[in-house]
């Protein structure tokens, strides 16, 4: 049996300073939750966001920084030849949040 | 291919099927034996004394690999240490896996053994008999899963059986049928009652509890009184079988029936807030689900977390490139998050509701996995290593029972062996196991499990 996951996740973020906090995940798969954070458009940091609901990214190159909150979500196994899933993939439950150095 | 006594039996890709013909066998004929309830019970347990009064198993089906999870390496050469780095916890000196960090926060409530072991075959089906019944393969005398001895031993409680496995029985994971989830010789009255479906599916509804359509209450009624008549006659020519068979009807009656029963398996009754405190998936509802059986009475619940290691994500990581592909992203992103979710609300929701004192969780698995990465990145079967866990009730949290060599490849300190576990749980539940007894071969009464609790786990 496959696990099932209905339903959608959904959690909404505030940002204070350089810290951004979330709210808990309404639907939450309980799959892999992580912070992702662009600067002028280019990822350049997740983070591990299950433990803790603030973050704040030490990086303070100048630039336009944007944080979303993404999970994982299990489609099926299937993987390439180096085990990396094919169709399983992050995708954003969160609004984002910007902030300028 | 591996031998169990002369047969040879495939790992994970199927089974023999002399194999399937000897098993099948042996377990339809240790069903009809007439001499299966003839239990040795006098002053045998008392639940009144008992710490443990209900229990919850996780069982991981497919098996984490005790390296990647909670018996870490870090100093190991990189093909044995693996790709995760270990995290501190709330206990001074007890490091897991970093993708483990709500359980890091609760280990002062979790009792790790890491030196646990069998020696019998690295199949997924003797790993779980091992570990649900206490006993290795043994065709000849089938034994029953320790909630089922559990039923038999104090009954239920209410109109909920005693013995409930979520969400449904494990199916094929490659060597045979016999996956340890049975009565066995205890009889009908005693089997698991097992859910079928998917608590985490939008149209979830409990098979077994629905009225059939078309059927109203007082024509099921009807029916049921007329089935006890015809029972009654029955009973003149039969006795000891049909009253078990009897008792079993009864059970499912009562499940039909009773309001309390179709309560406790209700998770529309939860709020949203709580269902996503589990997580929204079969895992996490069906911890959910375990958690509402216990508050209403059933005093052993199982939950399988998976039912097979064939073409899904589990935590049989061989990384085969095939039909066992899991690999560390599975572990990653799927496995240890969602186990790390469920287990830490299952754990801190009985807390709060004052109900860990008396509940023990244990999170067992078949067995370890290879010291050593294969070639492909995964690791394969090791039942000579590996770690499983209890928190709650009076199992004393915060500690490390046992450990492995430098590579975790053997145990160095205390090595533990399956039946010891299930004697620790026998015990903590109040059950004499100097007295308690179940038939054996030629009906000599043996004991529930050849091995004593293990001492340290105790408060």
């Amino acid at each position: 049996m496959e696990q099932k996951f209905d339903a959608t996740p959904k959690a909404e973020l505030r940002l204070r300073g350089r810290t951004v906090t979330r709210s808990d995940v309404a639907n939450d798969w309980g799959l892999q939750l992580r912070w992702v954070v662009k600067r002028d458009g280019k990822v350049i940091a997740t983070a591990p966001a299950r433990a803790d609901a603030a973050y704040e990214h030490s990086d303070t190159t100048p630039g336009k920084y944007e944080i979303e909150l993404e999970m994982f979500k299990y489609v099926n196994y299937a993987k390439d030849p180096a085990g990396e899933y094919t169709q399983s993939k992050f995708v954003v439950i969160s609004n984002t949040v910007t902030y300028t150095i | 291919m591996l031998n169990i006594g002369n047969e040879k039996v495939r790992l994970c890709e199927g089974l023999t099927r002399r194999s399937f013909l000897t098993a099948g066998t042996a377990a339809a004929g240790a069903l009809t034996l007439p001499t299966f309830f003839r239990f040795q019970e006098a002053g045998a347990a008392d639940a009144k004394k008992a710490k443990i009064r209900n229990c919850i198993t996780l069982f991981l089906v497919g098996s984490p690999g005790q390296l990647d999870t909670w018996d870490m390496k870090p100093d190991a050469p990189a093909e044995v240490r693996g790709k995760f780095k270990p995290t501190k916890t709330n206990v001074t000196g007890i490091q897991i896996c970093e993708h483990f960090p709500l359980m890091a926060r609760m280990m002062d409530k979790v009792v790790l053994i890491r030196s646990l072991h069998h020696k019998t075959g690295a199949t997924h089906e003797n790993g779980q008999r091992w570990m649900m019944t206490g006993h290795d393969f043994n065709p000849d005398s089938m034994k029953p899963h320790i909630g089922s001895v559990v039923s038999r031993v104090f009954g239920a409680r209410g109109d909920l059986p005693a013995n409930v496995i979520l969400p449904g029985p494990i199916g094929n994971t490659g060597a045979g049928p016999l996956h340890g989830q049975t009565a066995a010789h205890l009889g009908s009255a005693h089997e698991p009652f097992f859910l079928n479906a998917d608590p985490a599916s939008r149209n979830f509804k409990v098979g077994d509890l629905e009225v059939p359509s078309g059927e109203s209450q007082s024509r099921l009624d009807a029916r049921k009184r007329l089935l006890e008549q015809v029972d009654e006659l029955q009973k003149f020519n039969e006795a000891r079988a049909v009253g078990e068979h009897d008792a079993a009807y009864q059970r499912a009656f009562r499940l039909l029936t009773s309001p309390e029963a179709k309560r406790a398996f209700n998770l529309d009754e939860e709020t949203g807030k709580m269902r996503d405190r589990y997580g929204r998936n079969t895992f996490g509802q069906s911890c959910l689900m375990a958690r509402r059986l216990i508050e209403a009475g059933v005093r052993f619940v199982t939950v399988n977390h998976f039912d097979t290691v064939f073409g899904l994500s589990c935590w049989d990581m061989h990384a085969d490139g095939g039909g066992l592909n899991n690999t560390y992203y599975d572990y990653e992103r799927f496995l240890c998050p969602q186990f790390d979710w469920a287990f830490s609300a299952l754990v801190s929701d009985l807390a709060d509701r004052g109900m860990l004192e008396e509940t023990v969780i244990a999170v067992f698995t078949e067995f370890g996995r290879t010291p050593r990465l294969n070639g492909r990145g995964g690791r394969d079967h090791y039942p000579a290593a590996w770690t499983n866990f209890f928190a709650g009730a009076n199992f004393k949290g915060g500690q490390v029972i046992g450990a492995t060599d430098k590579i975790g490849s053997r145990p160095i300190d205390t090595p533990i062996e399956p039946p010891q576990m299930l004697a620790s749980l026998y015990h903590g539940m109040g059950i004499n196991l100097d007295t308690t007894m179940m038939p054996g071969p030629g009906d000599r009464p043996v004991r529930l499990v050849e091995a004593e609790p293990i001492p340290q786990l105790f408060k």
